[in-house]
């Protein structure tokens, strides 16, 4: 009997053999959800590795308080319609203290209002493993990251400290106080990403679809205005545009890009014949050289 | 972007919004400076879907390599900021690209003798490697450490990419000799095929065109070669195996055996046996969300319903009733060493197989592989980096098979019981049961000793069965680590 399986179905089999081996082998997991099409990914295939049964473990959105209303919307449906179990966590002192991404430069914002409320929410509940969308071919320091990314205490990641991972064996015996991350989507693209979404007929942020928004142009990237909380500079007028995003996370970090794709076919053609790389749009990774290998060594994912 | 990724980029749209037809991993390894890196972001430069900012970056970052006037292609590889100040390859690094029909992983190995262990965790994961060699050097001492790594990890397919072709002015002669070098070393290994091409990574010669300059090479370029190669999984042979990871239940009526089918297939109906236990029952259904399976192979991730309620958890192998694995208490094994810390006879260690944990009670170094010679030289103590053939006694038996047989459920992890690194990685060689070896001097811990003491708290839940197994392990491991042997009776 020959069988061909595509490579979306080997990266799906691939994706749930990590959950499971992690479910079996983490004492409290957590599946970090941030709301974006590789969270969706991730919670599908998470579904899939359990099902019939119930998700055996919580989800956890770290709410930077910066994130989009439909971002928010569809996360309150996704946990309702699902019967998940859901954590948001927000760093309320950073919040009385006003932090926020125009003041404050983005690696300060970003550790304040993100890595250091996931610290602290994970601290806080004794996770000792965590489940994250992140993939090897989004940036230099994640393409070498192993699918079970060991930390220690105080979650700083060591990159040379960590363990070799041979064959489809996976060990998840942790050291005194050492934590996971888990990363089941390692070895997808973006394309892969929309792809699966496109054949898997998953719902996603509608961000992710070309509409006409409210935009203003500042250093060359284009920003949506989700509220009325960012200061306008001189000059500065908000325009009507088509656009989508690539990648959703904080409203004035993220940037919009011109789109006439409307529906997941358009997406999915867009993505695969797409000119740039999608961290492009995440004006946090371009903050300083290397800002995305030191995010992850201070905690970050 | 270059004429010709416009092309396969036209090519490619139509048909890339469906599945690509399957993975082939490759790795890349050689020795320091025979130029890897390059070689990858050759490859992506020239036949792929690179993105213009990554193109522009290249450019803009203003290096070039080697004097000459192209940009210097490592820069899309090597991705940690030690790396990029260092120049060198500490960890393998991954990378994703796609031609028409299919998804090529690259898995980048580190060049550096210390990070030999980096290499062979990268080559486990490997359909087909590239082995670089600087054609000014030729074949070297690390060119037979990779090979007989390769080897040991079970890589089949073997490609010797000769680089830096225009440094010998594109010298036939000289192409020849370190083919025969190469032709001389893989007879001495297991591989399926092992082929040479002559390349400069740097100009594109033979890495995805055929070179003009070398019209005496009549073979493939690098990437014919690779995209000819047949993807993984693509004929499930061996008999019937699936590791099972967990137990999932709905309710009262639900129990399904959860894991990966890593070898063979089964379908419902067929009759399946936990060797281990002895156990045997039918396929009543191959569960997936979403729908039922009538059969699932290879590489798919099911679930299994049992038309009889077995005792069987994680750890348990289940196979097809006419050829079960070994059920082992003793293996041979060849093994790589890959922690920093040595081999220690008296530490705790435990054997880490496909889904099992086992306490080893004796873990014995017979010879190390003397890389000069490929020659077993015996030896006792086992370092970083090092190969060694080693004999492992278990605490319990387990479900095993030899590597070359079935090698997923015939490949293993050393893992250090108090830290939880994992110290070593190896294929068995053979594996024997209890009544082909003798325990008799072993101590022997009992479930009837346990329950009277260390367990009497311990009732027949789920839940406290694996917390009697994990006590078990664990009094083994102290008693091992006060030098008694141990045999584990459950």
């Amino acid at each position: 009997m020959t069988v061909q399986y595509s490579h979306l179905d080997h990266l799906e089999a691939e994706a749930i053999h990590i959950f499971r081996e992690a479910a079996a082998q983490f004492r409290k997991p957590v599946l970090l959800y941030s709301i974006g099409k590789d969270s969706t990914v991730l919670l599908h295939l998470a579904r899939k590795a359990f099902w019939p049964q119930k998700l055996p473990f919580p989800l956890l959105h770290i709410n930077t308080t910066w994130k989009f209303k439909d971002m928010i919307a569809f996360r309150d449906k996704t946990a309702r319609d699902l019967g998940l179990d859901l954590i948001v966590h927000v760093n309320e002192d950073g919040l009385r203290r006003g932090i926020n991404p125009f003041d404050y430069a983005p690696s300060v914002y970003t550790d304040l209002m993100k890595t250091q409320p996931l610290k602290e929410a994970l601290d806080k509940h004794g996770f000792d493993a965590a489940f994250g969308g992140a993939r090897r071919d989004e940036e230099g320091s994640r393409a070498k990251e192993r699918v079970f990314s060991f930390r220690s205490p105080g979650h700083r990641w060591d990159p040379r400290r960590q363990r070799p991972e041979m064959w489809e064996l996976l060990n998840g015996r942790l050291g005194v106080g050492e934590t996971v991350r888990v990363f089941p989507l390692s070895n997808w693209t973006e394309r892969d990403v929309w792809r699966y979404i496109a054949r898997e007929g998953l719902e996603v942020v509608p961000l992710y679809f070309a509409a006409r928004r409210r935009t203003v142009t500042r250093g060359g990237q284009l920003l949506v205005l989700d509220d009325d909380r960012m200061p306008l500079q001189p000059g500065e007028t908000p325009q009507m545009k088509q656009v989508r995003f690539r990648t959703l996370g904080c409203w004035p970090l993220t940037a919009a890009v011109l789109s006439s794709a409307t529906d997941i076919e358009g997406v999915v053609a867009e993505t695969l014949g797409a000119q740039t790389s999608e961290r492009q749009g995440r004006l946090i990774d371009h903050d300083q050289s290397g800002a995305m290998e030191r995010k992850k060594q201070e905690g970050y994912f | 972007m270059t004429a010709l990724t416009a092309i396969r980029r036209a090519e490619a749209a139509p048909q890339a919004a469906q599945d690509l037809n399957g993975i082939l991993h490759l790795l890349t390894c050689g020795s320091v400076d025979d130029g890897k890196s390059t070689l990858i972001g050759r490859l992506l430069w020239d036949a792929t879907d690179l993105y213009e900012d990554q193109r522009e970056a290249l450019k803009r970052s203003g290096r070039t390599a080697g004097g000459s006037a192209h940009p210097d292609f490592s820069l899309l590889v090597d991705g940690l900021v030690a790396e990029r100040e260092q120049g060198i390859t500490i960890d393998i690094a991954w990378r994703y690209f796609d031609t028409e029909s299919r998804r090529f992983v690259i898995i980048d190995s580190p060049g550096h003798e210390q990070y030999t262990r980096n290499m062979a965790s990268g080559a486990s994961h490997a359909d087909v490697a590239i082995m670089l060699v600087d054609a000014r050097h030729g074949v070297k001492r690390q060119t037979r450490r990779h090979a007989a790594i390769l080897d040991i990890v079970g890589v089949k397919r073997v490609i010797l990419a000769v680089n830096k072709m225009d440094l010998v002015d594109w010298s036939q002669e000289r192409f020849r000799a370190i083919e025969a070098d190469f032709r001389e070393l893989t007879l001495r290994f297991g591989f399926r095929e092992a082929i040479a091409i002559p390349v400069s990574a740097v100009n594109g010669d033979n890495v995805a065109r055929r070179s003009e300059v070398m019209p005496w090479y009549a073979g493939p370029s690098l990437l014919e070669h690779l995209e000819r190669l047949p993807p993984r999984d693509s004929t499930p042979a061996g008999p019937f195996r699936m590791p099972v990871q967990m137990v999932l239940r709905d309710g009262l009526d639900f129990r399904g055996l959860a894991g990966t089918v890593s070898s063979g297939c089964v379908c419902v109906g067929d009759r399946v046996t936990d060797a281990l236990s002895g156990q045997s029952a039918h396929v009543l259904r191959i569960v997936t969300m979403g729908r039922d399976l009538e059969f699932a192979s290879q590489g798919q991730a099911v679930a299994l319903q049992l038309d009889a309620d077995l005792d069987v958890a994680r750890g348990a192998v289940l196979s097809a009733l006419e050829s079960p694995p070994t059920i082992a208490t003793h293996l041979e094994a060849r093994l790589i060493w890959l922690w920093e810390t040595p081999f220690d006879p008296r530490a705790g260690y435990l054997l880490r197989t496909a889904t099992d944990l086992t306490p080893i009670s004796a873990l014995t170094i017979k010879s190390l592989l003397d890389l000069e010679t490929l020659a077993a030289q015996p030896a006792e103590a086992c370092t970083v980096n090092d190969i060694a053939l080693a004999g492992i006694t278990l605490g319990r038996p387990v479900a095993i098979d030899p590597f070359g047989a079935n090698p997923a459920t015939g490949s293993f992890l050393i893992v250090d019981a108090a830290t939880g690194a994992s110290v070593a990685g190896g294929t068995i060689s053979a594996a024997m049961s209890a009544s082909e070896t003798s325990a008799a001097s072993a101590y022997r811990l009992t479930r009837e000793m346990l329950e009277k003491g260390l367990c009497r708290d311990l009732g027949s839940s789920e839940e406290d069965r694996r917390e009697f197994q994990r006590r078990a392990s664990e009094a083994a491991l102290l008693l091992h680590a006060a030098g008694v042997p141990v045999k584990l009776e459950l």
